[in-house]
């Protein structure tokens, strides 16, 4: 027995086997149809089931990142399909940490609105498993597998409400521009292993490196593969699918699939730009990968802030923030073709920054609301932070660090891609990043603005908080992590230093 | 590309025949619609409904287990005829990946999935 | 106190945890379990958090080290844990900590917050009574107090500007508190936005000492300042030239000559910004007036006698930046000088008790930075000192006022309208005395404490010149004229006149003369009982010449504050009184300031003067009170409607605060309603217009395939998707030939390299003098170019893709600098600073965004 390797993947075996426990527990339960009691439904049995098993995994791939995946023997024995190294481990970390937290917050709002089928936490646990998958694949073989688990459940997900019209329109509009994406992903693939003959990234880069192939093959590659990997980031021109399928699909879905898919996305995006394509005549400013990252970092930081700050429905802007979150993100993976490794880092922490503010921000969104009283419209948030003031406080909380108010997790985000920029001679891009920040001030502080100060217009609806121990201790966990992150960025920017990828 | 070229065009005048035999009959040949003539052709009985028939989920939902254990019975052919070679390392994957379908069948027997009445 | 010492060593003195963490405690607990814990608890809790955070800082203040160790510079520093680290432009690290030091300056500091800050909850425990968000205004007024600590504890700028930004949350949140009326919620939006335009001023100026001293920390400063001295080009910025602008614009605005500041100057401005938006100075002061929207004792306590003043704390801190800059010094004095008079004169006709107050703050805080400003720290400082009591009890002396008029008046503008006051002296004899010791504070009078500070920044600005710093680099820094000072004085000598005529024009109108309010019937009982003061909705009854019942002193705990605090309004002046040389505070300062203050003389001229100066300041009150009580107290105010009437615009202008408001309204604000009905009809037009129906365009040509699975408008998206991936497929096949320059060696060797950024599959063909003709594509991709000075090259590259496309550019390189001459580097002091050995690139091919790559 390789008891290393099986150590060393540990992470993805304990989210596999919980996902496999959990959808027989849910089989073998009696609930059957959507329950009236909030009490009995198949939520109060798997929400917590799920929770405990990602952060389960989540504390594996900690102990595992602590001992050192080199230390293990055995543990490259599935490369080059897993590579188990620290940047896997990191966003396995991430991944799992906003899984466990998106199934808390379901725990507490599918029994609120009446839609509390067991379903939903296999296909969020095994979406989970794919997106590892996805992070730790060092071959487009596993890297198309990954994608695949990861987003065939996030489109049940989104569809998950199938009594709306509009979430299941949602579901559809994703699924098919989803597998458009993947196609164009899959057909890059394919082109680039006919050129070079190889599926494995680093292969693909020995290849590359030694030239004498087929140059229009190969960027033709490079141009599917990127903008298959820019649709599941959800950059501009590639996002229009995000707000329709954010609004429509049940928030704690929306919430899952703004952290895990995206940081899974990222993670697969670094790896192929930098280990495939990560030779110099690829990864020049000239006429690469760095100019098309940053042009899609511009053009999606911009368009979304601005369309952001239009919108009516929180839920909306919020699904419009989180594509400008990828906008920054991108900006950060467009230093790494300078700073390898404060780059990466950047991004890292960044990702779980974003996780910990973006999963907060719409958990106070669902605790903000109650059945047949939800938070829609800013102005159902008036006067909230009268009514209900610790509810309004968390929800401020999560949006100053998404705005990146210090001392904030997000503030360091911002900070580090900023300085990343500025440290790779990325001025203009810098100087945008920061006017896109400011944009982003406006909407996010329009929220506080209505909670704080405005009151609801006589007879006008308001929301009224739900009660519900699962989302609170959800929020209780992501403000703690928001605030320990704002006080203490240096260690954990360390720990993404250490996890980037070699050059 | 020159040995393409014979291919091309047989490809080139097959395409060209059948448009023709089509194109000529429907041209040439004399027509005479009636009603019954202009019905689907059932076998003789009397054809009920339009064309278009939505057949019931069930069809699908049996028709996509069917490919997942379709698709496992492909994968054990290789595993069966090298059994020998893989030894118990063989057996305990394969036993993993087939628990692992057994796990699933359970649940979609459980989950009322095989059963056409309900 | 031995035992405590060793406890808490000066090095690592974690008492000041207890400082901070009492009030963020009562926040918290208030803001959270608020409700729960009934009124009774929630004013427990806020008064205990706060008063044991003043006990907490009272120690601190007596452990302080003394005597020699004082001058030393000697301090109290606690680390509370390492932030973040930020990298200098040495690549060095500089650690940004969360850390706090104590000295004179601030420990007093913090006694007044704590102090005033305690009294004020005092009394805001009885005057909020009967308000709905009783808990909700606690945990905001306790949140301040552990902000502003924050602020002035901190030992590095970085901490300083979250407490800064703390403050500035609460002050919105509590200006904002009844938001339920459209009049505050637009009040904070004021504050918020322009402390935003302060807030950038400060953040530059951080930026800028990161830049050239590497450090944030007010000590590293302290040290490091004269780095500072290094003349800085501001003119022409960035690839600005002659060139793109037209000829006549340019040569109206574009300087021959670079223009060169001191780096120390750029900063103390910068700061100065940040000050002026958070102390309501000119043109930032508009944000203060409509502030007292907010509850009277938060007008008390943020409003007058601790957040607006930590732009002079600030300013204060920052003194060995200053003083390396008599521009930015001046620049401060200035200001300061035209606040005072500007919002004295605004202050002359109001008649909202509140707005006077408010004008009279903003003038008081004018007074404070022409202390600074003119070197004298520690006077500015002391200013702040005596203003917080006399104001604090103004103010409050003034909500129990307002609550004595709410037995019968509930709208917020009429309670405050002193038409409506006179008489109260024999209703309400506490408020009045204090009232009364306060105004003959603020007025002046001796030896009450406002006379000692005042009169002691008067004469320093009569008596104070700045030495100007040495001349660095040949750049020769401006000078103080000596009238400036001087100038300063008279200005403040009227500022001063017009305070007292104002302060008691307030004071004779309320408490004298016949109460106007309504017509006073013992026994009156109100039919619509439970209101609480200032919730003020415009209740029918209002009749204001109808019945009421005598206004009613105030209970005991709204007026022992008013008692404590008219007690240091008279007496806290001995803790500085220079002119009788009992200055105790003084000393203590004298260790903070001892080495800002080198810079700053004595005239020769003033030597000797300061009794004679002194005698303008005397007059000044004497006239103020003495026209007051002519036109007020005697002739019940004819002159002013005398005044009124003959000059009917002039009494106008000045009652409608000469109209800056509408001013601000008509330029800024209008500015950016323009721009944002700009970026509208930019969403109408390019987004919604262009981009909807341009993919619309595209779908229609590819209409009959795409129809086939046509849900909602799923095929606008899947072609937005398609255009995404023609322009990276463009961008890719398309050669892209980009140049960097590097010209790190030109000073040692006379050469530049080029190079051409490498690109899959590219060959590249070089020309230019020099270089052997050829037509042939190599594989070099970067050329070594021989430069003299005054040379001036060009070298086209052309770079063909693998699919045999071909870009061209042409690059210009360029050394400026005499023919033949051989380079000396540093013989002119401005050849460092002009663009020595910088490339000129036409970036033709660049697009102008990303162009700040190729420097």
């Amino acid at each position: 027995m390789k008891t290393g390797l099986y150590l060393s993947i540990s992470p993805l075996l304990v989210v596999a086997l919980g996902g496999a426990l959990l959808m027989l527990a849910e089989a073998f339960s009696h609930h059957r149809e959507e329950h009236e009691s909030r009490s009995a439904g198949p939520s109060s049995e798997l929400a917590l089931g799920t929770a405990i098993t990602l952060f389960t995994g989540a504390i594996f791939a900690a102990a595992v990142w602590f001992v050192g995946p080199e230390k293990l023997d055995g543990s490259q024995d599935l490369a080059p399909w897993l590579i188990i190294d620290r940047f896997t481990l990191f966003f396995a970390f991430t991944i799992c940490v906003g899984g466990g937290l998106a199934s808390l917050l379901a725990g507490g709002y599918l029994p609120e609105h009446r839609i509390d089928r067991g379903e939903f936490y296999p296909l969020l646990t095994f979406s989970s498993v794919g997106a590892i998958i996805l992070a730790a694949a060092g071959d487009v073989l596993t890297l198309f597998l990954g994608l695949e688990i990861m987003s065939l459940g996030v489109y049940a997900l989104t569809g998950f409400r199938r009594g709306s019209a509009r979430s299941t329109e949602a579901s559809m509009k994703y699924f098919l521009l989803g597998s458009f994406a993947a196609a164009l992903l899959l057909y890059g693939a394919a082109l680039i292993y006919g050129a070079t003959g190889h599926t494995d990234l680093a292969g693909i880069r020995a290849a590359l490196v030694a030239g004498n192939l087929n140059y229009g093959l190969v960027l033709i590659a490079v141009t599917l593969m990127i903008v298959g990997l820019a649709f599941k980031i959800s950059a501009v021109p590639f996002h229009m699918w995000t707000p329709d399928a954010y609004e429509g699909a049940p928030t704690p879905a929306t919430s899952f699939m703004a952290v895990v898919v995206k940081s899974a996305a990222f993670a697969t995006m670094l790896r192929v730009l930098l280990v495939a394509f990560g030779q110099p005549e690829l990864s020049s400013w000239g006429a690469g990968w760095p100019p098309i990252i940053a042009t899609l970092a511009v053009l999606t930081m911009t368009v979304a802030n601005l369309i952001a700050g239009r919108q009516e429905s929180v839920k909306r802007m919020l699904a419009y923030s989180s594509i400008a979150h990828a906008g920054y993100i991108l900006v950060g993976v467009t230093t790494t073709m300078r700073l390898h490794e404060d780059g990466q880092a950047s991004v890292m922490f960044y990702l779980l920054a974003y996780t910990v503010s973006t999963i907060g921000a719409f958990g106070a969104l669902i605790l903000c609301g109650s059945r047949g009283a939800e938070a829609v419209s800013y102005e159902d948030l008036s006067g909230l932070g009268k009514r209900h003031p610790a509810v309004a406080l968390v929800f401020s909380l999560f949006l100053l660090s998404l705005a990146g108010v210090p001392p904030t997790a997000g503030f360091f985000g911002k900070l580090y891609i900023v300085k990343g920029a500025i440290g790779a001679g990325l001025y203009p891009l810098s100087v945008i990043l920061l006017l896109n920040s400011v944009l982003g001030a406006y909407y996010y502080l329009r929220v506080l603005v209505f909670m704080y100060m405005r009151e609801p217009a006589p007879g006008a609806p308001f929301a009224r908080p739900m009660k519900s121990g699962y989302v609170t201790s959800a929020l209780v966990l992501a403000a703690v992590a928001v605030v320990a992150l704002g006080l203490f960025p240096t260690t954990s920017l360390e720990v993404a230093v250490r996890a980037a990828l070699a050059p | 590309m020159a040995t393409y070229v014979p291919l091309l065009l047989l490809f080139l005048v097959g395409a060209v025949i059948t448009g023709a035999l089509f194109t000529l009959s429907s041209i040439l040949g004399p027509k005479n619609p009636t009603p019954e003539k202009m019905m689907p052709y059932e076998c003789g009985s009397e054809s009920t409904g339009g064309r278009f028939v939505k057949p019931s989920v069930k069809f699908y939902l049996t028709a996509i287990l069917f490919v997942v254990f379709d698709i496992e019975v492909v994968l054990m052919y290789p595993w069966a005829i090298q059994f020998r070679t893989l030894g118990w390392g063989g057996m305990a994957t394969m036993g993993s990946f087939v628990s692992l379908l057994v796990v699933a069948l359970i649940y979609v027997w459980k989950k009322g999935a095989l059963e056409w009445e309900t | 106190m031995e035992a405590l010492k060793s406890q808490f060593p000066a090095a690592n003195f974690s008492l000041l945890a207890v400082v901070l963490l009492l009030p963020l405690l009562g926040a918290f607990v208030n803001g959270i379990f608020g409700k729960r814990l009934g009124k009774q608890g929630v004013r427990l809790m806020a008064l205990s958090a706060i008063g044991g955070s003043f006990l907490a800082s009272l120690l601190t203040f007596l452990m302080l080290p003394r005597g020699e160790a004082a001058e030393e510079g000697g301090h109290l520093a606690w680390n509370a844990w390492h932030w973040f680290t930020i990298t200098g432009k040495m690549q060095q690290a500089i650690p940004i900590d969360v850390s706090f030091a104590i000295d004179g300056l601030n420990a007093t500091m913090m006694l007044v917050v704590t102090g005033v800050g305690f009294l004020i909850h005092l009394y805001s425990s009885e005057y909020m009574w009967k308000d709905e968000g009783y808990h909700r205004f606690f945990a905001y007024l306790n949140l301040f107090c552990f902000s502003m600590l924050v602020l002035i504890m901190a030992d590095n700028l970085a901490l300083l500007f979250v407490g800064w930004e703390g403050v500035g949350m609460c002050s919105y949140l509590l200006i904002g508190f009844w938001f339920g009326e459209t009049k505050n919620a637009s009040a904070g939006r004021k504050a918020f936005i322009v402390n935003r335009i302060g807030d950038f001023g400060l953040l530059v100026a951080m930026s800028m000492l990161v830049y050239y001293l590497g450090t944030l920390r007010f000590s590293s400063i302290d040290l490091a300042a004269t780095n500072l001295s290094v003349p800085v080009k501001i003119w022409p910025i960035g690839n600005l030239s002659a060139d793109t602008l037209p000829s006549f614009v340019a040569a109206v605005i574009l300087p021959k000559e670079p223009v060169m500041v001191y780096a120390s100057t750029l900063v103390g401005l910068a700061l100065f910004l940040g000050c002026a938006g958070k102390s309501a100075q000119l043109p930032l002061y508009i944000w203060l007036p409509d502030a007292m929207a907010g509850p009277t004792p938060v007008s008390a306590l943020i409003h007058a006698a601790t957040m607006v003043t930590a732009g002079v704390y600030l300013v204060a801190r920052m003194g060995a930046v200053f003083i390396l800059s008599p521009a930015a010094m001046a620049t401060v004095a200035v200001v300061g000088a035209a606040t005072a008079l500007f919002a004295a004169s605004i202050g002359l006709f109001q008649h909202d008790l509140k707005k006077v107050l408010a004008y009279s703050t903003v003038s008081q805080l004018g007074f404070m930075f022409i202390g600074v400003g003119m070197g004298a720290f520690a006077s500015g400082f002391f200013h702040v000192f005596t203003h917080a009591f006399f104001k604090a009890c103004l103010f409050l002396g003034a909500g129990s006022v307002i609550h004595a008029m709410h037995v019968r008046i509930h709208d917020t503008d009429k309670s405050q309208d002193m038409r409506n006051m006179g008489g109260l002296r024999k209703y309400l004899p506490i408020t009045h005395a204090t009232f009364l010791i306060s105004c003959l504070s603020i007025a002046g009078v001796p030896p009450l404490a406002g006379f000692w500070s005042k009169d002691e920044i008067l004469w320093k600005a009569f008596s104070n010149e700045i030495a100007a710093p040495r001349t660095v680099n040949g750049l020769v820094p401006w000078a103080w004229p000596t009238w400036l000072g001087v100038a300063i004085y008279w200005v403040g000598i009227v500022a001063a006149t017009m305070t007292a005529f104002y302060m008691f024009r307030a004071y004779f109108l309320t408490f004298h003369g016949d109460f106007k309010g309504w017509t006073i019937v013992r026994g009156w009982t109100d039919p619509h009982a439970g209101h609480g003061h200032d919730d003020h909705h415009d209740a029918p009854h209002d009749d204001v010449k109808g019945d009421g019942p005598e206004p009613h002193e105030s209970p005991l705990a709204m007026t022992i504050p008013l008692m404590v605090l008219a007690a240091f309004a008279l007496l806290a002046g001995f803790l500085n009184a220079e002119l009788i040389h009992v200055a105790p505070l003084g000393h203590l300062l004298e260790g903070v300031f001892k080495a800002d203050e080198v810079a700053v003389h004595e005239r020769a001229a003033a030597h000797g003067k300061e009794m004679m100066m002194l005698v303008p300041g005397i007059l000044a009150f004497v006239a103020g009170i003495g026209a007051a009580a002519y036109v007020y107290l005697q002739n019940k105010g004819a002159q002013e409607t005398a005044f009124a009437k003959s000059f009917p615009r002039l009494y106008k202008l000045i009652y409608d605060k000469w109209r800056i408001d509408e001013l601000y309204e008509a330029t800024v604000i209008g500015m950016v309603d323009a721009l944002a009905d700009i970026f509208q009809m930019a969403d109408t037009w390019i987004v919604d217009g262009i981009l909807a129906k341009l993919s619309a365009a595209i779908v229609g040509a590819a209409g009959t395939v795409l129809r086939a699975f046509q849900t909602g408008k799923v095929q606008a998206y899947s072609a937005s998707m398609v255009i995404g991936l023609a322009g990276v497929g463009w961008f890719l096949v398309r050669p892209h030939a980009v140049t960097s320059i590097d010209d790190t060696k030109l000073k040692q060797t006379g050469e530049v390299v080029v190079s051409a950024a490498p690109g899959f599959g590219y060959s590249y063909n070089w020309a230019g003098p020099g270089l052997a003709p050829t037509s042939d594509f190599s594989a070099t991709r970067e050329i070594t170019i021989p430069l003299q000075p005054g040379d001036k090259k060009d070298v086209v590259l052309q770079v063909k893709n693998a699919f045999n496309g071909v870009d061209t550019q042409t690059i210009t390189v360029a050394r400026p600098g005499k023919k033949a001459a051989a380079p000396t580097p540093g013989a002119n002091p401005m050849d460092d600073l002009a663009p020595g050995g910088k490339v000129v690139i036409p970036g033709d091919k660049i697009p102008d965004l990303l162009r700040g790559l190729h420097q």
